[in-house]
Formats: structure tokens, sequence, C-alpha cells
């Protein structure tokens, strides 16, 4: 189709002044219109201000080596085709030499001017005789295309065309660039949106002067919002969980006021009444006069990082429990021994009361010491068990301050049996004057019967006047305290001493290999660190070290 | 070594010299424990001294001559199957009856070897322990 049609050049155009055509040209640049369309209106322009002038522009193909089409719609097409895809260089005829040198390039005949040696037959052809070509150069200084003024006659241009000249390639320039920009910003979008899909990120921008806002796709899907809902501000905020929205509103107000970058996590709660975890990052565009003209940012969805983080919690809390229950099933002599001892107390006492009476000599002071020492047992019997139950329970730890010595005292209670059968001396050095730790105790009870088990077992096989593991607590710099369990077996795994605390890493035939292992990870979770060392005289010891608890609490002597 | 020595030396000496020990001797280093036991052999009409400590109880043997002793074996310190081993040399004639809160065959086995007259798992039978003891101390009075 020719273009000459499609822009539609009536008489009426012909008279169009220069002024108001280059107005309707930049409307129609302002407007976002077809940039073929422009240029075919410049050139129409142009040539409606001279009789016999024809016109063309060319542009520069992406590679930035050849000619490419931009309009001629008063050139016959057999010469458009051929002037297409033509590389640019030093003589190849107006437009590719003006491209190549970056200068206008005027040739007064095309048929003896040695640039057009190779399409003088092609100019001849249509009637071309002089052709004047100028570059169009963008406002960064980059080339753009050519503007191409042709005549019939062979001649140079005169003031006027060269006056229409300079206000062609300006406004080409413009609208070139223009749309060159346009084509920037739109991959440039199309690749942020592809990295915030692949990403799970929703990309948005909030124009708070208009109260308008602009989500990618996989934003809407995240907040809950449709794909063609319109969004404001109140779109970002009504989401937000109640608990969070002044804490993030706040965060919205601060960025307006600073130039850094705000980051807030939060949940919002979409219209089907489910919870997102997301993570918002934004920052502020301010313009010349300090407005802001933006509030751009990134949404992270959380959701899922949360939900693995939880159950990775429920499933190290359970794994933990596991562990304490396998460690209690190790500690077979003290449980029985120590549940037994209470029980046979209270049985003796019941049938001594039975025997009383039925010989009729009740002696009421001997009664009631029955009944005390019945009453002692079974209270220690429920001690035991709650022991026993608090190391099997299910549920949330619960931390609170306390004193290692005192905690260290009830583990050993516990194991007194296993230690007694194994005919072991535990050496006591507690430091008095320990500060307080903010800790899990059924945890800590974990960490230290796993130590105490190993130390007892480390020393199994040696004489009986050898056997003893020294249990000792001290306050170490920078407010931490430690705990250590020596023992004084072989020590560590010569090739590789921290093997020990690998998963399943057991000299026990019945040992899981777990226990250190989630020891370790119970030390951790409680900011502290657990590690083993081999002794010079003998032995392994093996120590954790606990931030202390704040304020600075001395706890009393154990 | 040298006390092993000394004792070993009064039993074949000096046996003679001891005093008899009519009540029934309770070792457990369980207060709770050591009290039920002296509760319940009282209800049934039996005299007993108390022992909470292994070592007190050896003082006691070398001056007393002991018909019956209740021993517990996990004991701190000095533990039952000790107290058998030493008796077995420095008092023969006392006779033993075990009692254990912990049923673990090893132990029962060793001190079974060291053949007391009875053994019980705590907690136990009233019924089944006085009528151990009554046996033990009339086999005593028949040998």
């Amino acid at each position: 189709m020719n273009e000459r049609d499609k822009i539609g050049k009536g008489d009426h155009e012909k008279k169009e002044p220069l002024y108001a055509g280059q107005g309707r040209i930049l409307e129609m640049i302002v407007t976002s219109a077809p940039l073929a369309d422009i240029l075919t209106r410049i050139v129409l322009l142009m040539e409606a201000q001279a009789d016999g002038l024809r016109c063309s522009i060319q542009l520069l193909s992406n590679d930035g080596k050849h000619v490419r089409h931009g309009a001629a719609p008063s050139l016959p097409e057999a010469y458009v085709k051929a002037v297409d895809g033509l590389p640019i260089g030093p003589r190849v005829g107006s437009c590719g030499t003006a491209m190549y040198l970056r200068k206008a390039v005027v040739v007064t005949d095309v048929l003896t001017d040695p640039l057009w040696s190779d399409y003088r037959d092609l100019a001849k052809s249509c009637g071309l005789r002089a052709c004047w070509s100028t570059p169009i150069i963008s406002s960064r200084g980059d080339l753009l295309g050519s503007f191409a003024m042709y005549r019939q006659e062979p001649r140079g241009p005169n003031a006027d065309e060269t006056r229409l000249t300079e206000a062609a390639t300006q406004i080409a320039s413009i609208a070139i660039e223009r749309q060159q920009d346009h084509v920037l910003l739109r991959e440039r979008e199309a690749r942020i949106s592809l990295a915030a899909e692949s990403a799970d990120l929703a990309f948005w921008v909030l124009y708070p002067e208009q109260n308008t806002a602009w989500m990618s796709a996989k934003g809407r899907a995240m907040y809950g919002f449709t794909p063609d809902e319109p969004l404001t501000r109140e779109s970002f905020v009504s989401p937000i969980h109640p608990d969070e929205r002044i804490a993030v509103q706040a965060a919205f107000e601060q960025v307006r006021a600073s130039q850094q970058t705000f980051e807030i996590e939060h949940r919002i709660v979409l219209p089907d009444g489910k919870i997102r975890w997301v993570i918002v990052r934004g920052r502020c565009l301010w313009d010349e006069h300090g407005k802001v003209l933006e509030i751009i940012g990134v949404t992270i969805d959380l959701s899922a990082q949360k939900q693995s983080d939880l159950q990775l919690q429920v499933q190290r809390e359970e794994l933990a429990r596991l562990s304490r229950i396998a460690l209690m099933g190790e500690m077979t002599a003290s449980l029985g021994h120590e549940l037994n001892q209470p029980l046979a107390a209270i049985a003796n006492n019941a049938a001594a009361a039975r025997r009383f009476f039925d010989r009729g000599q009740i002696d009421p002071a001997i009664l009631k010491q029955l009944l005390a020492d019945i009453a002692a047992a079974s209270h220690r019997a429920g001690e035991i068990i709650n022991g026993i139950r608090g190391m099997a329970r299910k549920g949330k730890s619960a931390r609170s301050p306390l004193n290692l010595n005192a905690v260290i005292g009830e583990t050993l209670r516990l194991v007194r049996s296993d230690i007694l059968i194994q005919e072991t001396a535990v050496v006591m050095d507690f430091d008095s004057r320990l500060p307080e730790v903010e800790v899990d105790p059924v945890q800590i009870q974990q960490v230290l019967l796993n130590l105490i088990m190993n130390a007892l077992d480390a020393v199994e096989a040696l004489p009986r006047a050898e056997r003893r593991i020294i249990i000792s607590t001290r306050s170490l710099k920078g407010k931490r305290v430690e705990v250590s369990v020596r023992d004084f077996g072989t020590g560590l795994p010569k090739d590789r001493p921290d093997q020990v605390f690998d998963h399943f890493f057991s000299t026990k035939a019945e040992g899981t290999g777990m226990g250190l292992t989630i020891a370790r990870s119970i030390v951790e979770a409680h900011a502290g660190t657990l590690g083993a060392e081999d002794v010079e005289d003998g032995g392994a010891r093996f120590f954790f070290r606990l931030p202390a608890a704040q304020g600075l609490t001395i706890s009393k002597a154990a | 070594m040298r006390s092993m020595a000394g004792a070993s030396w009064r039993t074949t000496q000096d046996m003679s010299m001891k005093s008899e020990e009519s009540a029934v001797c309770l070792v457990d280093d369980d207060p709770l424990v050591l009290n039920s036991l002296r509760h319940l052999l009282a209800s049934d009409g039996i005299a007993t001294r108390s022992f909470d400590k292994g070592e007190t109880f050896l003082a006691h043997i070398e001056f007393y001559s002991v018909a019956l002793v209740v021993l517990d074996i996990w004991m701190e310190r000095v533990s039952g199957l000790e107290i058998m081993a030493r008796l077995f040399v420095v008092s023969p004639q006392t006779r033993v009856i075990v009692i254990t809160a912990r049923n673990d065959l090893a132990v029962r086995a060793t001190a079974v070897a060291s053949s007391p007259v009875a053994f019980f798992i705590k907690p136990f039978s009233d019924e089944k322990f006085l009528a151990a003891v009554h046996n033990a101390l009339a086999q005593g009075k028949n040998s």
C-alpha cells in the first residue's frame, strides 16, 4: 500500500504551515503513534513546503551497519526497496555515506558524482537527479538515521531547503529516540517481569500523586488482586495483617521522607482468608524539586520458606524428643531403680501399718511416721515420673533463666544409679558464682545426659580406681558460661576428632549415633557452641558454652 | 588389703569374743527404704538395727556376731556385693537376704553365687519377705 494513501495526504496539506505541522507531529510523538506514521508525516510536511521536493527518512539498522527503510511516501517503490538494507559506507549514495560519515552529504548530480556510481541507473530510472542527505543524531549523540531531499534538476539546496532539513532531522530525532526508549523500556520491563515471575517476586510501582499503582501479574496473584482491578495506595494497605498495618504504614511514610531503601517483613491476608508471609523492599524516586514521583518496590513471598522453617523446627524438636527417649532407654538402671526405691518404701510402710492394726498395737506416733514416709515416698516417685514425662513430652520448648549448677545436680540425680552401677566416681567442680543462662531445662538436661552417658561409656573399660569423670562449670570472658564433662577414656577418634558429632557415629552397639549431633543442634539453638577435645593427660573433654542471661544475675551457690 | 588381712586374722582367732547380735541388721543407703524395712519388721515383732552406709555395717560385724542381714545391692561407695564378699570372710555364718531395686541378671547371678538365703526385687510382697526373714532366723537357731 502506498504510504501516501495511508496517511491521507490531501490538497489542504500542501499548504500546511511548517509550525502547525510540527505541532501535530509532536502530538503524535507524545501520544505514542507508530513511528512509521510519524516519519511519513514528517516527510509529507517537508514535501508540502516546496514544489518538486521529494524526501525520505532512512533508519540505522539495529546492527548499526545497514540502512533500514523509514519513510519515503513519494519515492517509487522500486527505489525504496533497492535502498532498504544497503550497508552504510563511504560510497553508498547520499544516505549510506551520510550515515557512515555522520555528516551532511550534498550530491548535486547523481549522474556524475562518484558516490552514486553503483546506483546511477537506479536513480536515473526513478527520475532522481540531486540528493542531499543529512544524518539524524540523537540527543545523546548516537546516529539514528538520515533525512534526504531529492530533486529532478541537478543543484544544491537553497536556504529554505537547508532550514527544512534542520527542522526535519530535529523532529525525526525526537520521534526515533523516543520510540527507541519505548522499546528499551518495554524490553527492560519484560526482563524484570520475567525475572520477577521466575523468582516469585511481585514487582510494583506506586504513584502517590495520582494514587494509582501498577503491579506485575505475579504480584497481583500474590496479593489476590484480579488481573485488571485498578490499584491504589489502599489496595496495598488493606491486605496487610492488622497486627502489622501500623508498622508497615510507618515504614512507607519513612521511605517518603528519607533517601533510603526500606524493607519490612509482614503478613498479608488474602481475600479467601489465607495468610502469606512477605518481605517488601522499596525505594522512592523524586523529581528535581524533591517531590515523590513514584515508589517502586518488590514483594517476595516467604510463605514457602516460613512453612519449611516451621516444619524444620517441628522435625528438629521431634528428633530431639525421640533422642531423649532413646537416651532414657540407655538409662535403664536409673529409671527402674529410682522409681522402685520409693515404691518399695510405700509398699513396706503400708504393709507395716496394716500389720500393726492386725496385732492391735497402734502407736499413733509410729502410724504418723508411716503415713509421713508414704507421703514422702509418693512425692519422690511423682518427681521421678514428672522428670521422665518432661523428657518424653511433646510441644514447644520454654526457656527460663536457670543456674546450670542446679541443672547439672538434677541431671546427676536422674542417672545416679547408672553411675552407681558403673562404679564411676563423679567429681563436681562448680563455679559458685556462675551467672544464670536462659535455657530450656529439658533440652539442656538432654545435652548433659548425653555428655554424662558418653563419659560413663568412655571410662567403662578402665579399672575401677581410675573410673572417674569430672564435671565442671566456669564463667568465661564475654558473659559466657562453660560446662565441661571430662572423662579418662581413650580420647577422641585419632583420624578425625570431629567425627563424634557426625550423624550415626556411634561406638555403642545400641547407640543411635544421633545423640551428640542433636546435642550440638540444641546448644546452637541456644546461641551456644558444643565442642570436644583431647586432654593432655588422657581422656576427652566435651564442653558447651552458652551466653549468660541478660541482667547479670549471679546464681546462688549450688 | 591390710584391713582385710586383719579381719581374717580376727575371724579365725577371736570369733568367740564377738557379742551376739540378736537384732536383724538392715543395710540400705536410702533412708526412706531403710525406715520402711524397720517398720515392716517391727510390725511383725522383729527387732532391727539400721545402717545407712555399708562401711558402718562392715565396722559393726567386726565386733558383733550377726545372724541375719537384709542387704541392699546398689549403694554409694560400698556396694552390697562387696559387703557379701567381706561377710564371706569375716562372718560366714551370717545369713543374707538381698534386696535390690534393679533386676539385673548379672548382679543377680553374682549375688546368688554368694548364696543369700533370699533375693527380693523392690518393691516386694511383705508376706514373702517376712516369711523369708522368719525362715532365715529359724535356720540360724537350728544350725
